[in-house]
């Protein structure tokens, strides 16, 4: 017996043309597109300067962006996102580093952006997302259970655990002959220690960062459209209800984890391999948690576009103060504590900047 | 024809406190029963008991033949019970379409690969469970307010709206825990035709935890009255109004402070 | 033996410091339910101002012992220091987001103490470099156990750490202001219609938890003179380990609290001892995660039901 008296209506509006079939690919290209463009035309254009500005923005865009799925969607609130950004880093900076040692004898970068050492280094993005995926579920399985605060404790933990880890590890090999030497498991505690993992070549360019921008955003996007968007956004607003309605909360929940420490470790590696990074754990402790966290707060938790100007705004703001620094945490904590008083959805709330009334076409009631 | 919902001497205690003590009730597919009592009696905690909220020390849930003891409340939803809150339980920030939407997450079947991909087939189902939702919440008088923020409905809507998204789980059975509390007379007239109606219309069992004992009387075929945890009465409206064991839970004994008054109850 | 002992008395004065704190944590907890996440960094400025006062007063390293009003003089300033910015931080932080979400109190709570922090550091205030706080206490010894010296510092920190517990704790369950805070952590709102000032009690209770802070930032600083710069990773550091304290010991409990700071102390030392020095911050967040895991409402913690 069926109870819906509709059942036998599902999939009877199916739009099958070939226009409709692409439709879902389309984006990935426009961005395709776009970071090439941004590659090619702009950087050229705006000079080094601006160029590692636009890939630091581009970095924190995903950083926030993927922060936002347990943040905002999820209601739940983590503030250990740099710890899984050091775990996607350091995996995929050692990956490079130690291949490229062993296969071509140092830590040049091999060919141009989409040489030989860029495959590598797309692979170990992926490599390192799926490492902090991988961290994500075995913090997120056990801790998720846990109400709200005591999750931002144990994650606030994690990425303290992580940086310790990272600081007791040896010095890195300089030479071919000495990363041969090391074993693979050897590698993996060779990461430089507290002085830092120095060395790994810089492939991160315009061109694959904004790349996985574009991903971000539209895996974000779409999902928060689909059925487990709404999943997601059911457990902020009541969890209880939310399991009542079929939710499984803890699964969603997990869920959600993983999917955000694989974007942030996936923005991990695309940090190690800037130019001019040394790669520390103490760069990548609570203080830039804070920061991730300070842009989806202000963005509006929940909103995509929200937490992407905020990571946008808060990436160019300190470059055009730098006189003023010392007053910069200063000036973001009084917005915090301001954005809670006044203004406690953030800057935009749930909402997309589409959604909001001087964009939003107005929808018949 | 047998039982849908067969519940077989459920208890629980919170500390030394028995909430609900050796509690049974059978619902047949299409039923409509009423679950009554004074304050405190322990209705919700049998609803929560149900739902998998809580855990029962003793006794079994089954639904449809299928065991639900221990089973956790996302599973009970999916088996097919589901419910209304008493203090409103809705997604405030999300629309109302969303709201019942989300409920439709039982149903929908694509991956999450093809949610980011956006696969045809994904796109069908996404707008199946539009128009699935859209005319759901049409029946409930809410078709023409499916894009406001669910926190921004009036009571009443509130009320039909929790009960519009329990109903998109696509239920076999379906409890409502108050769901008159803070209506208006019209109102009330207005629900109690909707409750038949959901009832014909979908072919769901439903038990109706409800104060207003004029809608009860009228809407249920089958009582059943708790007081302390305990169940104290069973039968038909006529033969559970004229019981003087059900008078006396609700007047309280002549010694006693009274309890409350059976009839337009608000919380 | 004598390492073992020495390593005790260490976890029992780093334990009581963390009680110290914890129990700030674990008061406001109760009575507001929600971790004041600035509560560490009041705790910096404790120690910070401690040094600061302690300058002003012209008691510095180069200068010769300083007389034994001087440690009481600093230690009362600096908890006045802390018990005007906790009621300050409540009254304008915390209060206009009395009936708001959890969360939000939980990110302005980091708000504040990105504050502190960063206030902190600037140059007007205590500026970026690290300090020496002065020895205010003689170092002498006391006694020596089995070769282990017991100094004064060691015994001011515990029997300070220890009064102020007993204190806190007459404070709380033989006063009426106690019975009133226990009356406002059970229900506001029922408090509030027995005629209880709400707000009065919870104000109280931030000035109570932040001077106690600064007791432990005072005694932390007589104890390792090394101040490290306010901002520092090491403040947040301490701060939270006093947070796993109260969570260990069972948040909202006052001796809960105090067992779990003394168990973090020893956790901690005892596997700085035995098992690596370097690793001395994850045995306590180690130690965090499996409570949370196992117990979640702390050793000492009641469960409690949310109504649906």
């Amino acid at each position: 017996m069926t109870a819906s008296p509709w059942a036998g209506k599902a999939g009877a509006l199916r739009p099958g043309t070939a226009a409709a079939a692409t439709a879902g690919v389309t984006p990935f290209a426009v961005g395709l597109l776009l970071a090439a463009a941004l590659q090619y035309a702009v950087g050229p254009a705006v000079g080094p300067f601006f160029s590692d500005l636009l890939i630091k923005i581009g970095i924190n865009v995903i950083l926030a962006v993927s922060l936002n799925v347990v943040n905002g969607y999820t209601g739940q609130f983590s503030i250990g996102h740099a710890g899984f950004m050091a775990v996607g880093g350091y995996a995929a900076g050692a990956l490079t580093y130690y291949t490229s040692m062993l296969a071509w004898g140092g830590p040049q970068v091999q060919g141009g952006v989409f040489g030989v050492g860029s495959a590598l280094f797309v692979g170990a993005c992926l490599v390192g997302g799926l490492v902090a995926a991988a961290a994500g579920w075995a913090v997120g399985l056990p801790s998720l259970r846990l109400r709200g605060d005591y999750l931002a404790i144990v994650t606030l933990g994690f990425g303290e655990i992580v940086r310790v880890l990272l600081q007791q590890t040896q010095d890195v090999p300089f030479t071919a002959d000495e990363a041969r030497a090391l074993s693979p498991v050897e590698m993996a505690t060779h990461l430089g220690g507290s002085l830092g993992f120095s060395g790994i070549p810089f492939y991160t360019n315009l061109f694959w960062v904004w790349c996985f921008v574009t991903l971000t955003l539209l895996v974000a996007y779409r999902l928060k459209e689909s059925t487990f968007g709404r999943a997601f956004l059911s457990i902020r607003e009541n969890e209880i209800a939310a399991e009542a309605m079929g939710v499984d909360t803890t699964r969603y929940k997990v869920r959600a984890f993983v999917i955000a420490a694989f974007f942030a470790g996936v923005a991990g590696a695309l940090f190690a391999h800037k130019i001019g990074t040394t790669l520390n754990p103490r760069e990548l402790g609570f203080m830039k948690s804070f920061d991730i966290v300070i842009m989806v707060v202000l963005g509006g938790m929940g909103s995509i576009s929200g937490a992407t100007i905020a990571a946008v705004l808060l990436t160019v703001l300190p470059e055009a103060l730098r006189g003023a620094a010392d007053y910069r945490m200063i000036v973001y904590a009084l917005m915090l504590v301001l954005v809670m008083i006044v203004r406690p959805q953030g800057l935009f709330g749930i909402r997309e900047i589409w959604e909001l009334p001087p964009f939003a076409r107005r929808r018949g009631r | 024809m047998t039982a849908l919902l067969e519940v077989q001497g459920i208890s629980l205690s919170f500390g030394g406190l028995k909430a609900v003590s050796d509690f049974s009730i059978a619902l047949r597919a299409g039923d409509l029963q009423g679950l009554i009592g004074p304050n405190g009696a322990g209705k919700t905690t049998v609803f929560n008991l149900l739902t998998g909220v809580y855990r029962a020390d003793r006794g079994s849930i089954r639904l449809g033949g299928l065991d639900l003891g221990g089973a956790k409340p996302s599973r009970i939803a999916a088996a097919g019970l589901a419910r209304t809150f008493q203090n409103i339980r809705l997604f405030g920030d999300l629309s109302v379409l969303d709201n019942v939407r989300v409920a439709c997450h039982l149903r929908a079947a694509t991956s999450m690969a093809g949610a980011i991909l956006r696969t045809s087939a994904h796109r069908g189902e996404e707008a199946a469970l539009r128009a699935y939702a859209t005319e759901l919440l049409e029946i409930f008088g809410l078709g023409d307010r499916t894009g406001e923020q669910a926190r921004n409905l009036p009571y009443g809507d509130q009320r039909r709206l929790e009960i519009a998204r329990a109903l998109a789980t696509s239920p076999k059975v379906l409890l409502l825990d108050e769901p008159a509390a803070g209506m208006n007379p019209q109102e009330k007239a207005a629900l109690s035709a909707l409750i038949r109606f959901v009832r014909d219309r979908f072919g769901v069992a439903i038990l109706l935890i409800e104060h207003d004992m004029g809608l009860v009387m009228k809407v249920c075929e089958g009582i059943t009255v708790l007081d302390h945890g305990v169940t104290i009465a069973r039968g038909t409206p006529e033969q559970v109004q004229n019981d003087p064991v059900v008078i006396e839970a609700y007047l309280g004994a002549p010694a006693q402070e009274g309890g409350g008054v059976p009839a337009e109850r608000r919380s | 033996m004598t390492d073992l002992l020495q390593t005790l008395l260490n976890g029992l004065a780093v334990g009581s410091l963390y009680a110290l704190i914890a129990l700030g944590y674990t008061m406001v907890y109760g009575i507001l339910q929600f971790i004041n996440f600035a509560h560490g960094d009041v705790f910096m400025i404790g120690a910070w101002s401690a040094y600061a006062v302690a300058a002003a007063l012209g008691f510095t390293l180069a200068g010769g012992d300083p007389p034994g009003w001087a440690a009481v003089a600093v230690l009362l300033s600096s908890m006045g220091i802390c018990a005007v910015l906790g009621f300050f931080i409540e009254r304008f932080a915390y209060r206009p987001l009395r009936s708001a979400p959890r969360l939000n109190v939980l990110i302005t709570a980091i708000g504040v103490s990105l504050l502190l922090q960063n206030t902190g550091q600037l140059r007007p205030v205590f500026g970026t470099q690290p300090q020496s706080m002065p020895a205010l206490l003689p170092d002498t010894t006391l006694f020596q156990v089995a070769g282990v010296r017991v100094g004064l510092v060691d015994v001011t920190v515990v029997l300070l750490a220890v009064a102020m517990m007993v204190g806190l704790q007459w404070l709380v369950f033989r006063t009426r202001f106690g019975s009133a805070m226990r009356a406002v952590s059970h229900d506001h709102r029922i408090a509030a219609l027995m005629g209880i000032r709400v707000d009065t009690v919870i104000s109280f209770t931030f000035v109570v938890g932040s001077a106690l802070a600064a007791a432990a930032g005072f005694l932390f600083a007589m104890k390792y003179s090394g101040l490290k710069q306010p901002a520092d990773a090491t403040w947040v550091l301490l701060g939270l380990k006093a947070f796993v304290a109260a969570v260990v010991g069972g948040i909202g409990n006052l001796q809960g609290a105090m067992l779990g700071g003394l168990l973090i102390g020893m956790v901690e030392m005892l596997g700085a001892a035995y098992l690596s020095p370097h690793l001395r911050d994850l045995y306590v967040f180690v130690l965090l995660i499996g409570v949370l895991l196992f117990r979640p409402t702390g050793i000492m913690g009641s469960t409690s039901v949310e109504k649906v």
